[in-house]
């Protein structure tokens, strides 16, 4: 067949299709993976500087077991956004938030919407609601608590479904478990773990590995670093 | 001139809607008689055209309310009434021409007294063009004042002044129900009509309701939005949501719904307004997670001014456009209703109370390492040694707390047992003591410990950091939290 008589229908097939889907669908050949995601600081720099930062429209998992910082760091990434004017919302899995530390990580307590779960399937349906409304900059799906025989009962396609409804708005959902429970459906994947503690006869500060696990957007030269949070 | 709108075989149901449309037209209303309003047409005519496009324009109006009504116009208000009551649909009696359009109406049109309606009858008059022929000297002699009012009205002479209403405005609604409703989803068809007509007439004053009451019977709900809304649909949403989290406990035989009134909610969004939700959406989402969560578990945190241990309250989350400048959204958190929405949790502690808190001397062993408390530092940061140093510690805090089984070794904690969670202390610092409500039932006395357990409960043993708390007045110890 001529070359050029193929392109030639191929042009227009598109077209067709594009009118067809036009009201639907805008821009139906578009591939969704080259766009670029929209990136904020998560507050910690060498995670900033390694990885981007959190992306927009999509999950970011963060898993360790306790005191490994997980819950310092969840502060800093709402600390961040609140401190953009930004409003946040916490599904608090097993009612474990304390606002005194969220004030001490300079968290505005005024902008964030704290939603006190003691089921996973509360977990889950309120952040279902939460993502349907829209207009938050975090959500934080804090399922830490949790049993893990609850967890690994969540279907992957429970995830999947949280990560197209968020696709395409900026909201960032983070999710932090025990034990990495989204696998494929998040775009950042952190774990954290306790490396230390410094005792100098009182509780001084607390030595903890990040390590990147999985980053979509950017390949960090660096996948494990240490920080330390003090008291 | 005036218009006049009047519905023949009026039921009593629909004379606020009929307000509504006159005051959609005209400031100056005058509710003349269930049924019928009078409103003063100067002035509109560069607004709305000619008197009889504007009489057009009333019935339109008047029809898409669903409302079958007469509409006339004409010089004085009397005129207009008469010739409302007597011809059906639009009607323009114009200028000097009064006398001659309303002659063949007859004389009921000027609700006459029913003395002189018998008496005129018995006359063998029985239009209004037979009476204004009549003299007027020899009416009054005959019929008094009353005989001569009505034959200036026979004429479409009236001269009296519009009186209009300033009541104060009620969006109201009541329906009795022919049977007791027993479940609330019927109710939804019920409130989605009356809140469709609140709404509409809202609409038509370009008003909008941050706050709705509904009585069913006895039971009274109110529902209070943080912003002014009219979409029928919200409402009707938020106020089934609310009958499902606080059912009525008796069938519904009558459905009262007030819609309070204000001015609609002027927002301006601008390209770099940070994110947030939209309010009234968000009010629907809350209201959704409410019903999943329960009320007292949604909303904004607040610490109390005190110091006992894990003292916050919930308020209720609110999101409010209410200044136009450079910070365009503002948040806003109210005080919650007291008796509805009001809940403190984890205390019932005031905030006029006197604590004393006690820091215990520690053992002697323990001294050295005192120091002042850190000041609280913002973010994880580089620091001196290239590592990371952060701000506080962040605390999980069991709710309630956890029961522990403590062993003390020289009045110190050598070993614990909670909750999935038992091994040696390895570590600790304390006791660190506080007191205070010592005058109150729920007074408290505690000291409390950083600890770092060595757990030999599952799998590899790991460390993990708590802090604990020996109860002075119990006599029993207590985790309360795992710092993370």
């Amino acid at each position: 067949m001529d070359l050029g008589l193929f392109f030639m229908q191929s042009v227009v097939l598109r077209a067709r299709l594009e009118s067809a889907l036009g009201e639907r669908i805008p821009s139906p050949f578009t591939d969704l993976d080259t766009r670029i995601p929209e990136i904020v600081p998560t507050g910690i720099v060498p995670v900033d500087a390694l990885t981007g930062g959190l992306p927009r429209g999509a999950i970011t998992e963060i898993f360790g077991p306790p005191s490994s910082g997980r819950t310092r760091t969840m502060l800093s990434i709402l600390a961040e956004a609140t401190g953009r004017d930004e409003v946040c919302a916490l599904v608090d899995g097993n009612d474990a938030f304390d606002p005194a530390s969220g004030i001490a990580a300079d968290l505005d307590l005024k902008r964030l919407l704290w939603v006190r779960c003691h089921k996973l399937e509360q977990a889950l349906k309120t952040t279902d609601l939460l993502l349907q409304g829209g207009g938050f900059g975090r959500v934080v799906m804090d399922l830490t608590d949790l049993s893990l025989s609850y967890l690994r009962s969540v279907p992957l396609a429970s995830w999947f479904r949280f990560q197209r409804a968020i696709e395409k708005t900026p909201t960032v959902l983070v999710v932090m478990t025990p034990e990495s429970m989204v696998k494929s459906a998040a775009a950042l994947v952190l774990r954290l773990e306790m490396r230390g503690t410094d005792w100098s006869t009182l509780l001084n500060a607390m030595d903890v590995n990040l390590e990147i696990l999985r980053s979509r957007r950017t390949r960090p030269s660096i996948s494990k670093f240490e920080f330390r949070i003090s008291k | 001139m005036f218009a006049c709108i009047h519905v023949p075989n009026f039921s009593g149901e629909s004379h606020a809607a009929l307000s509504d449309c006159a005051s959609a037209f005209s400031p100056r209303v005058e509710n003349t008689a269930p049924g019928t309003v009078v409103f003063d047409l100067e002035g509109l005519e560069r607004l709305f055209g000619s008197y009889s496009e504007i009489a057009e324009k009333v019935a339109e109006h008047v029809r898409a309310a669903g409302i079958q009504a007469h509409v006339a116009v004409a010089s004085n208000p009397d005129a207009a009434i008469s010739a409302a009551r007597g011809f059906a649909g639009v009607t323009v009696v114009g200028r000097g021409t009064e006398a001659k359009r309303l002659q063949d109406l007859p004389l009921d049109v000027l609700a006459p007294s029913p003395e002189i309606l018998e008496t005129l009858d018995r006359w063998g008059i029985r239009t209004m063009g037979a009476f204004r022929n009549l003299p007027a000297v020899q009416v009054s002699e005959r019929l008094g004042q009353e005989g001569v009012r009505l034959h200036k009205l026979a004429r479409g002479a009236g001269s009296r002044p519009l009186v209009p209403h300033w009541e104060a405005l009620q969006f109201m609604e009541v329906m009795e129900l022919e049977y007791e409703l027993g479940t609330i989803e019927p109710l939804t068809f019920i409130l989605s009509r009356m809140l469709d007509q609140i709404c509409s007439r809202l609409r038509a004053r370009n008003l909008a309701t941050h706050e709705v009451h509904l009585a069913l019977g006895i039971y009274l709900r109110v529902l209070r939005l943080p912003v002014p809304v009219r979409n029928p649909k919200l409402l009707t949403k938020l106020l089934i949501l609310d009958l499902e989290a606080h059912p009525p406990g008796a069938p519904i035989q009558q459905v009262k719904v007030e819609a309070i009134p204000t001015k609609p909610r002027v927002a301006q969004n601008g390209l770099f307004v940070p994110l947030s939700p939209e309010p009234e959406k968000l009010e629907l989402t809350l209201a959704r997670i409410a019903a999943v969560v329960g009320e007292e578990n949604v909303g904004s945190p607040e610490t109390l001014d005190t110091h006992r241990p894990d003292a916050f309250r919930i308020r209720k989350f609110e999101v409010t456009a209410e200044r136009f400048g450079n910070r365009n959204l503002l948040l806003k958190t109210c005080e919650p209703d007291r008796a509805k929405q009001g809940r403190m949790v984890g205390s019932s502690h005031r905030l006029s109370e006197v604590e004393r808190t006690t820091p215990a001397a520690p053992p002697k062993d323990l001294l050295d390492g005192a120091a002042t408390p850190p000041l609280p530092r913002r973010g994880l940061r580089l620091s001196r040694n290239d590592q990371l140093e952060g701000g506080d510690f962040a605390l999980r805090r069991f709710r309630p707390p956890l029961d522990a089984t403590v062993q003390l070794r020289n009045n110190i904690p050598s070993w614990i047992a909670f909750h999935g969670v038992h091994g040696p202390i390895e570590k600790l610092s304390g006791p660190w003591r506080s007191s205070g409500d010592w005058w109150r039932p729920n007074r408290w006395d505690r000291e409390e410990w950083d600890i770092e357990v060595h757990n030999l409960n599952v799998g590899p043993p790991t460390s993990a950091l708590y802090r604990i708390y020996y109860d002075v007045h119990t006599d029993r110890w207590f985790a309360e939290g795992a710092y993370d």
